[in-house]
């Protein structure tokens, strides 16, 4: 167990191979980290790149809500 | 790094701060434009405070601008106006945390990539930014269906290049 709502369980075992398996509530966000460092990679890559126009134009408050759209529920 | 941060009280409730941004020069945001990041961003886990912002004649683009770092800014952009056909399912652990009751409420926005020369970009389907508007509250939500790319090429010719934003 890891903490009181994650289990490790072992899925398969074949020599000297063990398949493991993650038992999780529905409500904690279980991603392989290979996934979870894409994402902060290109978070950072996104941060990181220069404005391709100079940063002369003024930046105002956007209205988040013009592209209001929710994407739907599993 | 704040470089300088100046601040004027209208009303306890809703204070106007002005702000000198490294990329953007001086900007002015009522504390009510405030969104909330509670988990952070991947990449960024303590950044919590972000207003977003729209650059003069730049309206397909926002900028999340981090108020915590001022150094810090993701620009994104509406999938819709590239990605008609985009159709995000959240996953429960998001659908609960951001109390995701009344669909108007929300906004979507999916970080862009920029290449050096904007000569490519890329937009991440697979994690999209939900903001719940009524609360201020957003999160970057992975999510598990799809088959989405976090790198997925803005085509050149995008429907909204043509159709103005």
């Amino acid at each position: 167990m890891i903490g009181d709502d994650v289990r490790i369980v072992v899925v398969a075992v074949d020599r000297d191979t063990v398949k493991l398996g993650i038992e999780a509530p529905r409500t904690i966000p279980v991603h392989r980290s290979e996934v979870y460092d894409e994402i902060q990679r290109t978070n950072r890559a996104a941060a990181g790149e220069p404005d391709p126009k100079p940063a002369v134009e003024r930046a105002k408050v956007a209205d988040l809500a013009k592209t209001r759209r929710a994407p739907s529920k599993e | 790094m704040i470089l300088s941060v100046t601040e004027t009280t209208v009303e306890s409730a809703d204070r106007i701060t002005t702000v000198n941004l490294p990329r953007f020069g001086t900007c002015s945001y009522r504390e009510s434009e405030v969104l909330d990041f509670p988990w952070g961003l991947p990449g960024f886990a303590s950044l919590r405070r972000f207003i977003a912002l729209n650059l003069e004649g730049q309206d397909r683009f926002v900028w999340l601008q981090s108020l915590d770092d001022l150094a810090i800014a993701l620009p994104a952009g509406d999938p819709w106006q590239i990605f008609p056909e985009y159709a995000p399912r959240l996953p429960p652990y998001a659908t609960s945390s951001l109390d995701l009751g009344r669909p108007e409420d929300f906004a979507t926005l999916c970080v862009v990539v920029v290449s050096p020369g904007a000569a490519e970009m890329t937009m991440n389907l697979l994690a999209p930014i939900v903001v719940n508007l009524r609360t201020r509250t957003g999160r970057q939500v992975t999510l598990e269906t799809g088959g989405y790319s976090v790198r997925t090429p803005i085509p050149r010719k995008a429907p909204a290049a043509t159709a103005g934003a």
